[in-house]
């Protein structure tokens, strides 16, 4: 009964004011803060970093060569024989070339000039039965070596095939080897990535990649502790 | 334990007969009639009115930051009314690529050539990825984002480029941010992953108002003006192929791709979905999908796997294949294959004769 | 009709009045409902983008409490069921309660729907296009609208009965009660298979979810009521028998343990498997990789949880206080196990083995509580009208300065 006089007294001064006096007012202190406050519109995560545009074009990594193959000396496009009708050239694999020295060698054991380049026409190449054959059948060229690659690449399951996905319309090209490997050194440059993922909310890139670490698989093959634990987490927890 | 609703009772009668004069809370008046009744002093009625202006005004600046809603967001008519892709005849198309023709070039003040693609005949389309030929350079993702006008902030990728430890398949390995200096990296190998057109797509199955569907040339597409935003096939996807659009897509005016079509790359708005289509605005008119254009070492290969002479016929007949996540029965269009030879981290000819050497 | 339209006039005004506890509950309700909705028409401008949402997490607190109060609802169920099955009469002049409870938290559920669409505008090709029965989301829409009918039809038709001094017939209500029985169970049911139905996501495509979700919303949702009903009493003249929260204490406890149970059993199969499939529970139950954010909540539900059960199943709990502590230990418990131990942590990590963390932000949160007030304003609405309305203070005849002036404080 106490409870229920105080709580009777409480209102009797209280209760009026605060049923209608203040309501109004608060009302109104309410609808000043939403209508005053601000619409912050954070887009959490970082736009894409400006990167080389150039690196979209499509196709391959090198230009088309033209035939017979052509190269831009003294500002104009000369022919091989050009210069090789007038000058003598050796061929010694042993020695550094003192021509086109821009040249950068590492073909495996292919390591002479002529294994692939005619010696009497250069613009022609040569099959190791001694055929010559233009520069755009380069591909019956690599074969000699790459057979299981040439075989993939003929299938279409190697190789890059530009301008249509559908088999024999005219707009569809299969690039050569050349135009995607270098013929005097094969083997792909390292290439610098462009930038990597920053959708909503995921934080500093940096932080992502360091707070996941890496999990070795070969781990059990290639280091001795076996015992080392791929899950930090269990490592807390044991 | 019948007592504290005596009490409350008798408190409840007191409280009530102590509101009188003055009180606004009184029975004795009857504000919502508007007269004033014996008992209703001048003063309460102004209290009462307080209070109702009060809440109007509270709930009036509640909705004040409709202030900055962008006229753009708000549906005209003819938005509103339009009907979902399938059920459009020929004329209600032209006249809804006529409408997006219209605010396209007023966001972006570039006239575009949108058209609607439908699917060719006895064409379906499949993607093969060589595993042992991608370096991870991201050319993909970023032709990708470039071609199909996603947006750049906030910034929304259909392709995901993982750095795979050598000697795991499991993605759970897999690094999304790998941030070298140069690729590949010789003791990782990269698997970029996008949609996988699934041939039983969960996306398409919880869609609870059919915005998404599987086309017959095997594209699952989105009707940007039909998809209510709810979510559920971003969280039916095991692909993690489908992005939202949290916000406005912003994307600058000199990099808008013109050539679109009503299924695929046009501007999006906020609030759908979006994925992957296979460049559909290409791939319909027989050209590549941009990811694999760009692509320097040819290890996205794209074609249709109902001729038996294209290149992913070929892959699918000659090469060891697989798909990701086999075990959820989605069955992918979108293979991974290998090389008999790994290029990245082929060990030269002496270096292999030796190593044979020591284990002999 | 105009009989009708004057019945719903009259507890329309009726709503609006009060003694000064009842206005400041009412304005405090309203303020926080306000400041809800100026927040929902933030989102509305910017988007999505205000919440802690990601393409990674992609359903956050809405879901999460979505899922909650269509347990919530369900559970009205328990109080129908001793009733009208079993014949008990302690609850007999509670259920009305306890489907009023089920109403407010069936139209929360809607509202939580609604604010995580992206597209609220477009909301009219759900009935245009309706992905019927493919879409286990369509199947939801169904069964909460449907509930929603039904509940409304039983309480307005007891209600109206009561205002007119008349029994009601039963051919009007009863057949309704016993599909509502039915109908309760296959909302949670639905809502269940709305996640266990997706194979991407392992850490639902369990069939103990469903099963789980019904046994968790039978425990919080008697104990909502109790606690409620207790409010009630102290705040209205309305008799609720101490023998009535005993019967709920008595479902909460069986209730209670069938989900403690289920979520071992879920545990172990996690834990004890190991498989890759098990990383979702790993990174909610002892984190994954470093990043535990969501590992003290599901802790502290279990320890609420299992406390709560402690209690409950000793003597102890005959002791209202201890059981309301019980109660109200195990409502947060569930709340937690159920949104942030449920919906979160299948998006951690994304499908392709991405961790990216899930934090509410300040406007999510405000849109939550504004619908949460939004349902507490409804369900003290309804219980101001109901109570007069049953005790036969407001009838058809009665004039409306009669009604005693009353408390509501729920």
């Amino acid at each position: 009964m106490g409870v229920g006089s105080a709580s009777q007294s409480f209102s009797a001064t209280w209760g009026a004011p605060l049923g209608g006096l203040l309501i109004g007012p608060a009302f109104l202190a309410l609808a000043a803060v939403m209508w005053f406050g601000s619409l912050e519109i954070i887009t959490p995560g970082a736009p894409t970093p400006l990167f080389d545009k150039s690196a979209l074009t499509p196709g391959g990594l090198r230009p088309r060569m033209d035939e017979p193959p052509t190269s831009l000396i003294g500002g104009y496009n000369q022919r091989c024989n050009d210069c090789h009708q007038v000058f003598t050239s050796r061929f010694d694999p042993s020695r550094p070339p003192s021509q086109h020295t821009h040249i950068h060698f590492d073909h495996g054991i292919n390591d002479s000039c002529t294994n692939c380049h005619a010696r009497k026409n250069r613009e022609r190449l040569i099959l190791r039965d001694g055929v010559e054959i233009p520069f755009n059948e380069v591909a019956t060229l690599c074969q000699q070596c790459h057979g299981p690659v040439y075989r993939d690449w003929k299938r279409g399951t190697h190789g890059k095939t530009m301008g249509s996905w559908q088999m024999g319309s005219p707009a569809q090209r299969r690039l050569v080897c050349t135009e995607c490997h270098d013929p005097h050194a094969p083997t792909y440059a390292p290439m610098v990535p462009l930038p990597g993922p920053n959708t909503l909310h995921m934080g500093e890139r940096a932080e992502v990649v360091h707070q996941k670490p890496e999990r070795n698989p070969l781990r059990r093959w290639t280091t001795p502790a076996r015992d080392a634990d791929p899950h930090p987490i269990n490592e807390e927890h044991n | 334990m019948r007592l504290p609703v005596v009490k409350n009772q008798e408190s409840v009668h007191s409280s009530a007969s102590s509101c009188g004069d003055g009180c606004t809370c009184s029975g004795g008046a009857n504000p919502y009639t508007g007269s004033t009744r014996p008992g209703m002093t001048r003063r309460s009625f102004l209290r009462r009115g307080a209070a109702v202006t009060g809440g109007l005004a509270a709930l009036a600046a509640s909705l004040s930051p409709l202030r900055d809603l962008d006229g753009d967001d708000i549906p005209s008519v003819q938005k509103f009314l339009q009907k979902h892709y399938k059920e459009m005849s020929g004329e209600e198309m032209e006249e809804a690529l006529a409408r997006i023709r219209k605010e396209v070039e007023k966001r972006y003040d570039v006239r575009p050539d949108i058209r609607d693609f439908k699917p060719m005949d006895g064409v379906e389309f499949v993607y093969g990825l060589n595993l042992s030929r991608c370096i991870g350079c991201r050319k993909c993702v970023h032709a990708c984002v470039a071609e199909n006008n996603q947006s750049r902030d906030p910034e929304i990728q259909y392709i995901r480029v993982l750095e795979m430890p050598r000697g795991s398949v499991d993605i759970e390995d897999g690094d999304h941010s790998y941030d070298r200096a140069t690729v590949p990296d010789e003791n990782h190998y990269y698997m970029p992953i996008q949609c996988h057109q699934c041939a039983n797509p969960p996306c398409v199955k919880v869609c609870p108002v059919e915005a998404t569907w599987q086309e017959d040339d095997g594209i699952t597409v989105i009707d940007y003006d039909w998809c209510i935003g709810c979510r559920y096939c971003e969280a039916a996807c095991p692909y993690w192929a489908r992005r939202f659009n949290f916000a406005k897509p912003t994307l600058p005016k000199a990099d808008l791709n013109p050539n679109m079509a009503y299924l695929s790359n046009r501007p999006r708005e906020k609030g759908v979905m979006e994925k992957c289509h296979f460049c559909l605005q290409r791939t319909r008119q027989g050209r590549l999908p941009a990811c694999l254009e760009v692509c320097p070492t040819g290890a996205r290969k794209f074609g249709n796997i109902l001729d038996p002479q294209s290149e992913v016929s070929q892959i699918l007949k000659t090469k060891r294949v697989f798909v990701l996540k086999a075990d959820v029965g989605t069955l992918p269009r979108f293979f991974y294959y290998f090389d008999e030879r790994d290029p990245i981290s082929d060990i030269p000819l002496e270096a292999s004769s030796e190593h044979a050497g020591e284990s002999a | 009709m105009k009989d009708y339209l004057i019945f719903l006039w009259r507890c329309a005004r009726l709503s609006f009045r009060g003694n000064w506890k009842y206005y400041t509950w009412m304005f405090i309700l309203t303020a926080i409902a306000l400041l809800g909705l100026n927040a929902y028409t933030k989102q509305l401008v910017a988007g999505l983008v205000t919440t802690g949402m990601t393409d990674q997490v992609s359903w956050g607190l809405y879901i999460a409490n979505f899922t909650y109060l269509v347990g919530v609802a369900a559970a009205a169920v328990m109080l129908v069921i001793p009733v009208y099955i079993y014949k008990n009469r302690e609850l007999h002049d509670l259920v009305i309660l306890g489907e009023l409870l089920a109403v407010a938290a069936i139209i929360m559920c809607l509202l939580f729907v609604t604010v995580d669409l992206g597209r609220p505008d477009r909301f009219i090709h759900l009935l245009l296009r309706f992905n019927f029965p493919i879409s286990m989301l369509t199947w939801d829409v169904l069964v909460l609208n449907g509930y929603l009918v039904l509940n409304l039809h039983i309480c307005g038709y007891l209600i109206y009965c009561a205002y007119h001094k008349r029994q009601p017939s039963k051919i009007f209500y009863i057949p309704f009660v016993f599909l509502a029985i039915g109908w309760a169970i296959t909302i949670h049911t639905v809502t269940a298979f709305l996640y266990s139905g997706l194979g991407g996501r392992p850490f639902w495509n369990s069939a103990v979810i469903a099963p789980r979700f019904i046994a968790s919303a039978f425990a919080a949702g008697p104990a909502i009521i109790i606690l409620t009903l207790q409010i009630i009493r102290h705040a209205t003249q309305y008799p609720v028998a101490d023998a009535a929260l005993h019967l709920l204490r008595r479902i909460v406890t069986v209730a209670l343990s069938i989900n403690m149970f289920l979520l071992g059993s879920e545990v172990f199969t996690e834990f004890y498997t190991g498989s890759a499939h098990s990383v979702s529970a790993r990174y909610l139950f002892v984190g994954l990789h470093g990043h535990h954010a969501l590992v003290p909540w599901i802790w502290s539900a279990i320890f609420l949880n299992t406390g709560a059960l402690f209690v409950l199943l000793t003597p102890l709990s005959r002791r209202l206080w201890i059981l309301n502590l019980a109660c109200a230990a195990m409502i947060v418990g569930i709340w937690i196990e159920k949104g942030m131990g449920l919906i979160v942590p299948a998006f951690i990590p994304s499908p392709l083995g991405e961790i990216v963390e899930y934090t509410p932000t300040a406007n999510e949160i405000l849109v939550c509580l504004g619908i949460w007030a939004f349902g507490l304003l409804l369900y003290t609405i309804f219980v101001r009208i109901t109570v007069p309305v049953l005790q036969g203070h407001l009838t058809a005849d009665s004039d409306s300065t009669d009604i005693p002036q009353q408390v509501d404080a729920s």
